[in-house]
């Protein structure tokens, strides 16, 4: 790439933060409406209680807790893009890495939140910090969740730095914005000892973040693992929550990858071999999860311990069956449109793909939580089914489009994709040819 | 050189921070002993033994949960049944008993009620899962322990609670509370949960549980409840658990209840 | 030099803003009065002294409270006047402080304090 070229695409990546069209101003505020629609039906539900949701002493857990281990779940996509493609040597990772280590940090946020919105007395949210008990699962939970979300958003950080130098060099970028940059770019000048550092700091947050974001769903898994409900305590749910992390994290990235593909005309960036890629990743996780999937049900159901087998029952063929035979169909429609289609329709199969992903996994974490708490009979019939109100609802659609609200900042502030990267990329190609010949065979004399 | 240790000092600072804070909150807190959740051995576990037949009585069932209800201000839910302030209730055997109602069990027998409270387990599920020690296991006597001043409203004791001993006040609960007017115990606020305390503060006047001594005033209600100390072996829950057959509730799940069902 | 005026202006009026209880208080003088508390009848004294229970009394309910729901410990024993009573808001307390309006409610009021024990904790005579 020329100096020339380079400017080129530096212009292209910084466009949506110099110009802003109406129709951002216009999804702004749309975001904004939904968002203080369910701020509203919070404040609701802390005036008048949690009466206003639609649980009972029974399933006493129900949307809130089910979008959080949703979102905590939707946060390992930058883990996995970032980290281990960074750590693996994939060099195909350049375009992606900001926008997934950008859901990341706005998906745990959100996740946090849904606690903060379940609990009966927000007002002594503090108890936790002052009183916490360290044998709690959700306490393990506080710590771990806060520990990755310090790592995302520092980690989200340090690629940044370059971009930050790249924008405040900018010329078409003036006033206090130049200066928050300037600020921001904590005096980057991009010769080769800050880069070097910078490239250890990176390789260093990337290899530990991995065993975090590891423990993190694991320990979010273990919340309802260290129950004694039935099909809560069983071992594999540990493997089984990070799985699904994953899982749900690569959907999520493609579906933001395909929308801001679209909306920024990044269509020279984010290619369909990008799509092609995330999309083998995202069959590979899909297959984990149908395993491990039918591991525990064919565990679970084969032997049929008493408590065990009416929620088995429930799920399989009573009322909780349409909703997981529909996530099971999805998941399968999704997992042979990745296996058959990827190759010749990269983007349109792994998007579809990616959307029955995102709601089967909501529907996964939804069928997990509560037909376990929910009570029957003697003879597995539930006299009375959870269904969520109003106020739940607003506050689920409230929260999708906080996650939205803050992405769209995010864009407005900061390239989506890592500007220098790419041209790091371009100049790898060179050393990137020499690494390949040095895997073949040397020359036999 | 000094760049890289002070960015990695950071790093490990923050990271530190932010998983240090609640640690060494936790170490510094004077609560991390005293409310030990799993039972260590102690001079003293109060436990319950009811008479399934004896509970067969409705009169002995509704003087319990009134008496119940009265000494502690507990909302009447008609509107919804599965908000019911369940402190001592009733279940079909059916529901308390799933692993002993057998499918030759006859439905007259699964659908006969039985008075169900929390067990006051010896290790319990709740205790062990509360972020902030809201619930805990006493030393002195082995009550389960509500703390509602403490208590965060998380619900996690309920989702772990394998009974469903435990209620929550889904709303403000005085609107609701009729006919129960006992001044001396607090009601509760929304957002807190609540069960069965074995009624700690009759316990500390040297009286019994409010059911207990209700159900002994009914005729015939001699001996539906009895109530002691089940670690001194001279007691009256202690002579009964030796000489009669006796079962708890879902002894499977590892919690070691306290409460007792003469069959 | 526009702005010297204006930052000085705005300061002037910051001030005067900022210290309106001060000066408002000092010329109304007499017209604004603490708060009369009507006393139980019939007592001569609560648990410990006056000047004591005013500033610690809330203090002292903090520690009542841990010591009787997660300490199991309910008596106290008075330490200006060395008798003992039973550690309980409405048994020992609102016993002898039970009008709530006439009481508490007028300092609690006049510092614009809210404490939250009513919501659960009641006066002897019945639950609100």
């Amino acid at each position: 790439m020329t100096p020339k070229d380079q400017d080129k695409m530096a212009d292209h990546l910084i466009s949506p933060i110099t110009k802003t069209g109406r129709s951002y101003i216009v999804l702004l505020f749309a975001l904004g409406m939904v968002v203080t629609w369910g701020f509203m039906a919070w404040v609701y539900q802390v005036y008048t209680g949690l009466g206003v949701t639609g649980m009972n002493n029974n399933v006493n857990w129900g949307v809130y807790i089910t979008n959080f281990v949703f979102f905590i779940g939707i946060s390992h996509a930058g883990t996995l893009i970032s980290a281990i493609l960074r750590v693996s040597g994939a060099e195909w990772r350049r375009p992606i890495t900001r926008v997934a280590e950008a859901i990341t940090v706005f998906a745990l946020i959100l996740g946090g939140l849904q606690i903060f919105i379940d609990l009966g007395r927000p007002d002594r949210v503090f108890n936790l910090l002052l009183y916490g008990r360290l044998g709690s699962p959700l306490l393990w939970d506080v710590n771990c969740v806060s520990i990755y979300l310090f790592s995302s958003i520092f980690y989200l950080f340090l690629p940044l730095i370059p971009d930050l130098g790249i924008l405040r060099e900018n010329s078409n970028i003036t006033g206090w914005r130049k200066d928050m940059y300037r600020v921001l770019a904590v005096g980057w000048d991009g010769n080769p000892e800050q880069k070097r550092r910078l490239e250890k700091a990176i390789g260093i947050m990337a290899i530990a973040i991995i065993p975090i974001a590891v423990s993190v769903h694991t320990v979010v898994s273990w919340i309802f693992g260290m129950t004694p409900r039935p099909m809560w305590h069983t071992a594999i749910l540990g493997p089984y929550f990070v799985v699904g992390a994953i899982f749900s994290g690569i959907a999520a990235l493609i579906i933001a990858m395909a929308i801001l593909r679209k909306i920024y005309n990044f269509e020279a960036y984010l290619k369909p071999i990008h799509f092609n890629y995330l999309g083998m990743l995202l069959l590979t996780m899909a297959a984990l999860w149908f395993y491990f999937t039918f591991a525990e049900f064919l565990t679970t159901g084969y032997v049929g311990l008493t408590e065990e087998w009416e929620v088995f029952r429930s799920k399989m063929t009573g009322q909780f069956s349409l909703l997981f035979w529909f996530m099971i169909v999805s998941m399968a429609i999704a997992f042979f449109l990745l296996a058959l289609a990827r190759e010749r329709w990269p983007i349109g199969s792994t998007c579809i793909a990616s959307v029955l992903i995102i709601v089967g996994m909501w529907i996964e974490r939804y069928s997990i939580i509560v037909p376990t708490l929910t009570k029957y009979d003697e003879h597995g019939h539930a006299a009375y089914i959870y269904a969520p109100t109003w106020v739940e609802l607003s506050i689920t659609l409230a929260s999708l489009a906080g996650f939205i609200l803050l992405y769209v900042v995010f864009a407005k502030l900061f390239p989506l994709i890592s500007i220098w990267e790419i041209e790091e990329g371009e100049e790898a190609l060179k050393t990137k040819l020499e690494d390949m010949k040095s895997y073949l065979p040397d020359k036999v004399s | 050189m000094d760049e890289l240790r002070r960015s990695i000092l950071k790093v490990i600072g923050v990271l530190g921070l932010s998983a240090g804070f609640p640690l060494l909150r936790t170490f510094a807190s004077e609560n991390v002993v005293p409310n030990e959740p799993v039972s260590t051995p102690s001079s003293k576990q109060l436990g319950l033994v009811l008479d399934i037949d004896k509970c067969l009585s409705s009169a002995v069932r509704d003087a319990c949960i009134s008496a119940c209800r009265r000494e502690h201000n507990l909302p009447e839910i008609t509107a919804n049944p599965e908000r019911k302030y369940k402190w001592i209730w009733t279940e079909d055997f059916g529901n308390a008993f799933p692993d002993h109602a057998h499918e030759h069990f006859s439905e007259t027998l699964k659908k006969q009620p039985v008075l169900v409270l929390c067990n006051h387990c010896s290790s319990p599920a709740c205790t062990k899962v509360c972020p902030v020690s809201a619930t805990w296991k006493r030393k002195e006597d082995g009550i389960v322990m509500m703390d509602m001043h403490r208590c965060i409203g998380c619900r996690y004791c309920m989702a772990a609670c394998p009974y469903r001993a435990r209620s929550f006040n889904w709303l403000y609960p005085r609107p609701d509370i009729k006919g129960a007017d006992n001044p001396v115990y607090p009601t509760r606020t929304k957002g807190v949960v609540e069960k069965c305390t074995f009624c700690v503060e009759r316990i500390r006047l040297g009286r019994e549980p409010a059911c207990v001594e209700a159900s002994k005033k009914v005729p015939g209600g001699a001996g539906a409840l009895t109530f002691g100390n089940l670690s001194d072996p001279d007691s009256e829950v202690s002579r009964i658990l030796r000489e009669k057959r006796t079962i708890c509730r879902q002894l499977g799940f590892g919690t070691r209840p306290n409460v007792y069902y003469i069959v | 030099m526009n702005d010297k005026k204006m930052i000085i202006l705005g300061l002037v009026i910051f001030l005067i803003t900022v210290t309106y209880p001060f000066w408002y208080t000092l010329l109304a003088g007499a017209k604004v009065s603490r708060p009369v508390l009507e006393k139980p009848a019939g007592e001569t004294r609560c648990i410990e002294e006056k000047a004591f229970m005013t500033a610690n009394h809330m203090q002292l309910l903090n520690v009542w409270r841990d010591a009787v729901v997660r300490n199991d410990i309910a008596e106290y024993t008075s330490t200006a006047y060395g008798a003992k009573y039973e550690m309980s808001l409405t048994k020992t307390c609102l016993k002898c402080h039970n009008k709530r309006e006439e009481f508490c409610n007028r300092c609690h009021g006049y510092v614009n304090v809210n404490p939250a024990c009513w919501n659960c904790h009641n006066e002897q005579k019945g639950i609100n």
